[in-house]
């Protein structure tokens, strides 16, 4: 008898709890939101486990699943807040060379106040690295359309990393 | 030239949560494994179903149970799941894709507080899906089988068979064969001014014209509205036989736009013009050109 994918997700849970809750945390800065995060993330693999194909459970896998959590939560934020953002936070383009050595934790400031849609592209590009294409996946835009979405974010940080004060 | 975004790299680091957290966490996993198993699904995604590219218009439904809806498509639909559901943190679906045919088809559970309701909280639906499939028949009755209501019977249209339900959410299906190849029926010659309108083989007897050219040419006739006159179905021009000749001849009718003018032309250039007469189909005279040869003219109706 095969082994049960799902006993096997108990199985890894101590291992991979402090990967997935470590990502989703570094990413949204907020304690309860990542440990709700963390739950769904937990909870939609149990049920991933039901279905067929199982998957086969990785700590890798995991995160990818914390991920899909991770962007669907910026996907309501950005429903919610949509209507009110400031015109302002549109900020113009412009593409100069900026090569100003990031401070981490100036980055996570800079992070935590852009908007969710430019959170999530800079987020699964830089922060995850993962190529554009799969950014728009994620994201559910085309190619073309992620790429102007990335680089109104990266506008927008970069803004927000200039004027920013710096942690308090 | 290297990003210097690509500084903002963050791998996963490792955090241990609270360890309360942590219990609690897995003993709602366990509590989850241990309940029943959800009605396993019949048809997986697939790559190809993935490939399907989306379509400049895509539907988007709401449906008051998304599961249940997605079952319902796969089974009576043949179609095939697109990429794991999205759950949202109260169970519902926000986002689910299946691809049916060429398709991809949307839905997600209902949204109030976004205005997205389904058809049967909406009270009706406001919408019909066309959805192409190889035998009606069989998908009406699959659909039925499943719960959808028969709004429409199948049967043959001149734009292709089908037939129209609406399945167990509200929401309303034409199921539809593919159109038969685009044939626009062939247009009907409308002989224009000189043209042949009509040919009448005048013959001493029609019974034995009709034999010999059905055998032949395998004409077909219609009682014609002047005594002994046949008219041949399906001829281009058409044509008919007439009896009562001494010796068989053809007679042309020409069309014209003006029958009066065409008269006068007639007697001008030195031909014999008749009285202009009404026909069921229109002005007919009969004529005589300047070398002795019968012929009519006819301004249709």
């Amino acid at each position: 008898m095969a082994p049960d994918p799902g006993f096997a997700l108990l199985e890894l849970y101590d291992a991979a709890l402090p990967q997935v809750y470590g990502y989703l945390l570094a990413r949204c800065g907020r304690r309860e939101l990542a440990e709700d995060l963390t739950a769904e993330t937990f909870l939609a693999a149990v049920d991933a486990t039901r279905r067929v194909p199982t998957p086969a459970v990785s700590v890798a896998w995991l995160v990818g699943v914390a991920r899909h959590k991770l962007v669907d939560h910026w996907r309501r934020q950005e429903r919610e807040q949509r209507g009110l953002r400031l015109a302002s936070q549109d900020c113009p383009e412009h593409d100069d060379p900026w090569g100003a050595a990031l401070d981490a934790l100036r980055v996570e400031a800079v992070l935590a106040a852009l908007g969710p849609h430019h959170r999530a592209a800079l987020t699964l590009r830089y922060l995850d690295g993962l190529p554009v294409p799969q950014v728009a996946k994620h994201l559910r835009r085309t190619v073309h359309a992620t790429e102007a979405l990335l680089t109104r974010a990266r506008a927008a940080f970069r803004h927000a990393y200039d004027t920013e004060e710096g942690p308090r | 030239m290297t990003d210097p975004f690509d500084a903002l790299r963050l791998p996963v680091t490792p955090v241990t949560p609270d360890p309360r957290f942590a219990e609690r966490l897995r003993a709602r996993l366990e509590r989850a494994l241990l309940e029943p198993r959800s009605t396993p699904m019949t048809t997986t995604t697939d790559q190809a179903a993935l490939d399907v590219p989306l379509a400049t218009l895509t539907p988007y439904l709401a449906v008051d149970d998304a599961r249940g809806a997605l079952d319902f498509y796969v089974e009576a639909f043949g179609a095939r799941r697109r990429g794991e559901p999205i759950v949202m943190e109260d169970g519902r679906i926000g986002h689910a894709e299946l691809a049916v045919g060429g398709s991809v088809l949307m839905l997600a559970d209902e949204f109030p507080e976004l205005g997205l309701l389904g058809p049967r909280a909406r009270g009706g639906v406001s919408q019909s899906l066309r959805l192409q499939v190889a035998d009606v028949d069989e998908a009406v009755r699959r659909a039925m089988q499943r719960g959808a209501a028969l709004v429409r019977a199948v049967a043959d249209y001149p734009h292709g068979r089908q037939g129209a339900v609406d399945d167990p959410f509200g929401h309303r299906w034409i199921l539809a064969s593919a159109p038969t190849a685009a044939r626009p029926a062939e247009p009907e010659p409308v002989p224009g001014h000189g043209d042949v309108a009509y040919i009448t083989h005048v013959v001493p007897d029609t019974a034995a014209a009709r034999r010999f050219y059905g055998e032949v040419l395998g004409w077909r006739y219609a009682a014609g509205s002047a005594e002994d006159g046949w008219h041949i179905e399906g001829t281009a021009p058409m044509a008919g036989l007439g009896g009562g000749a001494t010796r068989p001849e053809v007679q042309l009718c020409y069309q014209v736009d003006d029958l009066a003018e065409a008269l006068r032309r007639v007697r001008e250039q030195g031909g014999e013009a008749g009285e202009p007469a009404p026909r069921p189909y229109g002005l007919m005279a009969d004529c005589v050109d300047n070398q002795g040869a019968r012929f009519y003219l006819l301004q249709s109706s």
